[in-house]
């Protein structure tokens, strides 16, 4: 699948342009989706996600690389989109919160988990925690409460206590288990 | 009734309706609007804490690559009213200012000019061209600052930085203070906070070709921030707005039910009020009679109010109940650049000016008898608010609850609290979860420090002087009424049963053995959630007018239900929470109800929208009372339907039947297209049935209470301090559901913890904020917060339908208390007294006499 | 906080990366993982005119372990990477104990370790450990390459003797001794945050217990990474145990300086270096004897 989107000539790029700073020719798959998008060498990906292509799931918390609300994962490894140039992303696979459920709509076994553990409140931070677990449960499918709690102190929820996200990430390693996963 | 509630619902910790899409990354935060044609806002802000501007020159950055204007203070002074004082107490000066600051800055922060540009990046370029000519002035950094005479004053017609000094008086105070056997006295200092939720703020402001401006915010308040954004963005002149009321019968007539009706709802509120506050305002500062009328006329004339739209919001803890003057700039711009304006605050922004709060110093002195017991408490608070008010509720309505509250759960013959606001060059003072938290703080700290003067336990000393249910009716000696509702001693004697103390002692000892110190705290209390009738004109006289709330129940033509709020949801639930109750009132399943919120074209007016524990009792009593007449609208329908009698009307699963004869049934869809044919049409939706109601979720009590017991393990290699056991018991009355409940008290204690262990808003001797980002300003992780046991026991308040009581707040407005006096106890080898809310490891080493300060 | 703006430039080559720096010198920046750069420009407190974006030069992502077991880790060796390397872990153990206390996972998938080094953060663990190993750093220019001794490469608060056109390409860490013991400790207020005070230390003990080496390194005590050579000499020649090691915790608590700033006061450092050193020493104590 492919999703082009060409908007050099947007005011917006022309006044980058003015304004003394590069444009770049962009080329990346998210969500299985491959995009083709020109963008301000200094947008971070975070912005191109958002707004270039439009998935919104992801969230800007801090923009300095300490909330951790914007994580989404870059061939597998889980990144900061705040921390990185979308130039950076040249040519890589991005998985965002858009694309954890299945292409028919099936929660994934962590969105599942956290309804059902009333993980979240507000869920601002929601996108970040799901994908740093996701990315603990991949490389740890069976992880303690306390590698659990230390793989999720790089994101910060206002509202929980965190207990209730810990709780989401237990029942999850539960239900993989059980359907093997 | 009680036959048709076969859902059970409420009680049920069922799933949240919220999450599928929030889940799925497919919320809808105020970041994630992306109009076509957009203009992105950034604002210039001031570097100086405390300066005045000789001059702006924004020509190089109107010139900018991008950018499509600059708004200065000047310019806006010409297109919109100054903030209104709105709160006019006793012995308080407010002062009136703009969106942006024209002649004087007073905060790191200030905004002085705002610029629009293509992208947020270009304006963030162009910013830096703005020049601004600043006279710096003596910056007035703290407490101690803002009380000396001397100080340079924020606002020269307040006469100096202190804007409100006022003493209550409750019972003949200097006579028991001369009675009691003893006098403690003990000063606490809590530290500057700020509410962080993870969504900074935003707004994004369309205006359309007619003129009618619709607003998409960030707001806990969408109805308070939409009369504002009129009231101050309409600037023609008097005459102008006089001719269109003239012209305009219908306004005019409107205008005058609308008047008379709220004079008849409210007229003892009204009689109540004491305006020697207006009075004294007026001596001060005429001008702003002069401005009040103004906006008034200008209301009246106004051809049509903005629309606040709001969908999912990231948090708000208060921080989002005020009106910012960046909403009122970025409305005032959208009206003169005619593209839509987008403007999304940056965590820098945030942490200088989203909202701080709590920074308050209490002298708190207890007259007490040997055996213990109570007599006379004596508070002297100083409350800093910073540079400006938040809007409308700041430091001065706060200063009134923590004068109604202090007292706590305990009996006292007398009680005096003086309480001062001064202004300094820092962040506004905004309501912060439990906005009155240190009332709990400083007393409960109090009656620890109390409790090792006289050698009694804190516990022993808690149960002796609090009161109990065999003393109930009674009133707080503040004057709202308490009743079986005020269960806090139930808390505490449940709270005792679940520590071991002998173990305690055990773990303490061997602990000792590694260098670790451990201990125990506790902290009992009780909040207005909402509280009983009188309690607001406790706080202040007639201001009882702010505790309702209007809601709707509707069936739909279709037969669905829609239940429309003026509660504004930022991760509370009340999708979940509003389905449970109206779908066991309506005999429902849970998905057959939708919720409409944060539309200020569908929904009531309410000043206060969602703050204050008021989910629950008043917006969720709403939903109650509305949906029990509701279904009694359609059973009534239904019973000319099945030719039977309305009470032998059953409901279940949405199934209209005769009792006992399901197979008969009918559907709420048949039912509303009959009572639609048959004429039915609600005023306000127009559905075939609907009911709304004004509600003020009075019981006579209308408390929560809660007791917090933590241990403490403190590393005194390190001056690390972890959580072994942290407990709480609340008692909210009847839970609608459990795991709301439960992460409403985890989260406030979690922020609770915060407060004493890593959060302070710092600002150098000279005003300058030190903690501009999340590398400074320390929010805790997963990592340091422990789990929490939550206990309920559920208190009802008998004779009242309506029963629910908020929880929101409980859990921060203990956690601090019990915390503190935990490490007090801890240190207690080493004679720590514990005065300061803020114990970074520094300061626990300090305490612990391992160093000394600095 | 958006960056100001720049021009980009993705080099495909070393050379052509290094002809740019030539280019640009002090208008350029090497962009490697962005963990320190990106947040710097967001914040508007850097503003290269060009940034020189390093991330697909070949080469710069290996680890090599040479036939005398020293380590070289290349410009693009992220920390994670580091992480999980059996090399690393099997002959630079100090490395290996180390990342586990580099902020969070999502920051060291990014993050290079040599470009910490570059960074120079005097809180950041890899320059302390650069100086607790004497490690060399190799930094390569149009003009060639050079080695830059540990202790002539930081020069002062993100400040080292790399020159504006020069690329840190790797940094060699010298075979780790087989009877070498080591461990890496620290607070920060948050887990994963700049740590208060970081504790890297090594000794090397013989088979009498007597010490005959330590390497002391502190984060966050200084301007810089810095070593305790007074603690190190009351350790050398002594005996390993609580003793010696309390001594020395004495001796790094009284020579150590840290600023004062809003996180943690002088005498709370000192004392907190003090603290770490004593345990630091113990959890190495308890290693040896274990397999390396
Ligand atoms: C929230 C947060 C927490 C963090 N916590 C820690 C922590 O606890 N400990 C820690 O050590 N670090 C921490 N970091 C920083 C992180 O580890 C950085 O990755 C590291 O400091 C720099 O590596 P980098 O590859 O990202 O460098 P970049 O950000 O790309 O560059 C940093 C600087 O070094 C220069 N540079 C980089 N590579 C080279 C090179 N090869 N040659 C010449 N110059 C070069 C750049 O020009 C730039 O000036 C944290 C960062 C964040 C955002």
């Amino acid at each position: 699948m492919t999703d082009t989107t060409s908007n050099t000539d947007t005011p917006r790029l022309q006044a980058e342009r003015d304004a003394g700073g590069s444009i770049v020719d962009l080329s990346v798959t998210v969500n299985g989706t491959h995009h083709q998008v020109s963008v301000e060498a200094r947008r971070p990906l975070s912005d191109v996600i958002r707004e270039d292509i439009g998935l919104t799931g992801t969230h800007l918390g801090c923009e300095h690389g300490v909330c951790g609300a914007c994580t989404v994962l870059i061939d597998g490894e889980p990144a900061r989109s705040c921390l990185m140039l979308g130039a950076q992303a040249e040519g890589t696979e991005i998985t965002t919160i858009e694309g954890l459920a299945g292409p028919d709509g099936e929660l994934h076994p962590i969105q599942q988990a956290m309804m059902e553990a009333h993980g979240f409140q507000c869920a601002f931070c929601a996108p970040g925690f799901l994908m740093s677990a996701v990315a603990l449960l991949d490389e740890n499918p069976d992880p303690t409460t306390a590698e659990i709690r230390e793989e999720l102190s790089g994101n910060l929820c206002r509202c929980t206590g965190y207990q209730s996200i810990v709780a989401g990430v237990e029942t999850a390693v539960r239900v993989m288990k059980e359907s093997g996963k | 009734m009680s036959s048709t509630n076969r859902s059970g619902l409420v009680g049920q910790s069922v799933q949240r309706v919220e999450d599928d899409r929030l889940l799925r990354g497919n919320g809808q935060y105020i970041a994630d609007l992306d109009p076509d044609n957009v203009v992105h806002a950034v604002f210039v802000r001031s570097p100086m804490p405390h300066a005045k501007i000789n001059s702006i020159d924004a020509s190089a950055a109107r010139r900018a690559p991008g950018v499509v204007a600059v708004i200065t203070g000047d310019d806006l002074k010409d297109t919109t009213h100054p903030f209104p004082p709105l709160l006019m107490l006793p012995g308080l000066y407010t002062p009136m200012y703009h969106a942006l600051s024209a002649d004087k800055v007073r905060l790191v922060g200030d905004p002085v000019a705002v610029v629009l540009a293509e992208s947020r990046a270009l304006a963030e370029d162009a910013i830096e061209l703005v020049e601004v000519d600043y006279e710096p002035l003596e910056p007035v950094a703290d407490i101690a600052d803002a009380l000396s005479p001397s100080s340079e004053p924020l606002w020269e017609k307040a006469g100096s930085n202190v804007v409100m000094d006022h003493t209550d008086t409750f019972g003949d105070i200097d006579a028991v203070f001369a009675g009691a056997d003893r006098v403690i006295t003990e000063r606490f200092e809590c530290q500057r906070q700020s509410n962080q939720p993870m969504e900074t703020r935003g707004s994004l402001v369309m205006v359309d070709d007619d003129g009618h401006m619709t607003i998409h915010n960030a707001t806990q308040s969408s109805h308070a921030l939409r009369w504002l954004v009129a009231a101050l963005t309409d600037k023609q002149s008097m005459g102008a707005s006089l001719k269109a009321i003239a012209k305009n019968k219908d306004r005019r007539s409107s205008f005058a039910s609308g008047m008379k009706s709220f004079l008849q709802s409210n007229s003892d509120d009204l009689k109540d009020q004491d305006n020697s506050g207006a009075a004294a305002q007026f001596k001060k500062d005429k001008s702003f009679l002069g401005a009040m009328n103004k906006i008034g006329v200008g209301l009246l004339a106004k051809e049509s109010y903005p629309t606040v739209k709001a969908q999912d919001i990231g948090g708000g803890f208060g921080a989002k109940g005020s009106i910012a003057r960046e909403d009122i700039a970025v409305a005032a711009a959208a009206l003169s650049v005619g593209r839509p304006v987008k403007w999304i605050e940056d965590r820098i922004e945030n942490l200088m000016d989203g909202g701080q709060a709590r920074e308050e110093s209490m002298t708190v002195s207890i007259a007490v008898d040997n055996d213990g017991t109570f007599r006379g408490l004596k508070v002297d608070m100083v409350m800093d608010q910073g540079a400006y008010p938040g809007f409308p509720v700041g430091a001065p309505m706060i200063s009134k609850m923590i004068k109604v509250m202090f007292p706590g759960s305990y009996k006292w013959d007398a009680y005096e609290i003086r309480s001062r606001i001064v202004a300094t060059n820092k962040g506004k003072y905004v309501a912060y979860r439990g906005p009155w938290a240190n009332e709990t703080w400083a007393r409960e700290r109090m009656i620890d420090v109390t409790a090792a003067a006289l050698g009694i336990s804190p516990a022993e000393l808690r149960l002796k002087n609090m009161i109990g249910e065999d003393a109930m009716p009674t009133a707080m000696i503040t004057g709202p009424t308490i009743d079986a509702t005020m269960s806090t001693r139930k808390t505490l004697e449940h709270a005792l049963t679940l520590v071991d103390m002998e173990q305690f002692e055990a773990d303490r000892a061997e602990a000792a053995e590694r260098g670790h110190c451990l201990g125990i705290g506790i902290a009992s209390y009780h909040e207005a959630a909402p509280g009983p009738p009188n309690y607001w004109d406790s706080i202040n006289p007639g201001s009882g007018m702010l505790m309702p709330e209007e809601g709707y129940t509707t069936i739909e033509a279709d037969g669905s239900v829609v239940i429309y709020t003026s509660q504004m949801p930022h991760g509370q639930s009340h999708e979940t929470t509003y389905a449970q109750v109206a779908a066991d009132e309506l005999g429902v399943a849970l998905d057959d109800v939708k919720l409409v919120y944060g539309n200020t074209d569908k929904t009531s007016f309410s000043l206060i929208g969602t703050g204050g524990s008021r989910g629950g009792p008043i917006g969720g009593g709403v939903v109650r009372k509305t949906s029990r007449e509701v279904r009694r609208q359609i059973a009534e329908k239904a019973a000319d339907m099945l030719e039977c009698a309305a009470d032998d009307v059953e409901i279940i699963d949405g199934n209209i039947h005769v009792a006992g004869v399901p197979a008969r049934g009918i559907t709420f869809a048949e039912v509303a297209k009959q009572a639609a044919d048959d004429g039915a049409k609600g005023d306000k939706y127009g559905t075939p049935f609907e009911y709304g109601t004004n509600y003020n979720g009075a019981g006579d009590g209308g408390w929560s209470t809660a007791t917090q017991i933590c241990v403490v393990d403190i590393d005194l290699g390190t001056g690390k301090v972890t959580f072994p056991r942290y407990l709480v018991v609340e008692d909210c009355g009847p839970i609608i559901n459990p795991a709301i409940v439960n992460g409403q008290v985890r989260g406030g204690v979690a922020q609770g913890i915060g407060s004493v262990l890593y959060e302070q808003a710092t600002y150098d001797e000279d005003a300058n904020l030190q903690s501009a980002t999340y590398m400074d300003y320390l929010l805790p992780t997963a990592m340091e917060i422990p789990e929490v046991e939550v206990h309920h026991l559920e208190t009802h308040s008998e004779g009242f339908e309506n029963d629910f009581r908020g929880v929101g707040e409980g859990g921060m407005i203990g956690a601090p208390a019990a915390v503190t006096n935990a490490i007090e106890n801890a240190l207690s080898d080493y004679n720590a007294r514990v005065t300061t809310q803020y114990l970074p490891p520094t300061k626990i080493l300090e305490l612990a006499g391992q160093i000394s300060p600095d | 906080m958006k960056a100001p703006p720049f021009i980009y430039h993705r080099p495909e080559t070393l050379d052509e990366a290094l002809a740019l720096l030539t280019e640009h010198g002090d208008d350029a920046k090497v962009l490697a993982g962005g963990q320190s750069l990106i947040p710097l420009m967001g914040l508007r407190m850097g503003r290269p005119a060009h940034v020189v974006d390093i991330g697909r030069v070949p080469k710069l992502d290996a680890i090599h372990v040479d036939s005398d077991g020293a380590v070289t880790i290349g410009a693009l060796v992220r920390h994670e990477q580091a992480n999980k390397s059996p090399a690393i872990a099997e002959h630079a153990p100090l490395i290996a104990q180390t990342m586990p206390w580099v902020a969070h996972r999502a920051i060291r998938t990014r993050g290079t370790v040599v470009g910490s080094i570059a960074h120079a953060d005097p809180a950041a663990e890899m320059p302390a450990v650069v100086l607790a190993t004497q490690a060399t750093m190799t930094a390569t220019s149009t003009r060639g390459d050079r080695t830059i001794a540990a202790n002539d490469f930081f020069e002062g608060y993100l400040d080292t003797a790399l020159e504006a056109d020069e690329i840190l390409t790797s940094v060699t860490f010298p075979a780790w001794p087989a009877n070498a013991v080591s461990a890496v400790t620290e607070v920060a207020r948050r887990h994963g945050d700049y740590a208060l005070v970081g504790f890297v230390g090594k000794l090397v003990v013989g088979d009498d217990n007597v010490i005959t080496d330590a390497a002391l390194a502190f984060l966050g005590a200084a301007s810089t990474a810095v070593r305790v050579t007074a603690a190190e000499a009351v350790l050398q020649g002594a005996p390993a145990n609580d003793e010696s090691f309390a001594a020395a915790a004495e001796v790094v608590s009284a020579e150590l300086e840290p600023p004062s700033d809003i996180h943690g006061s002088t005498a709370y450092r000192k004392h907190l270096a003090g603290t770490l050193t004593l345990r630091g020493l113990q959890s190495a104590a308890n290693r040896i004897g274990a397999s390396a």
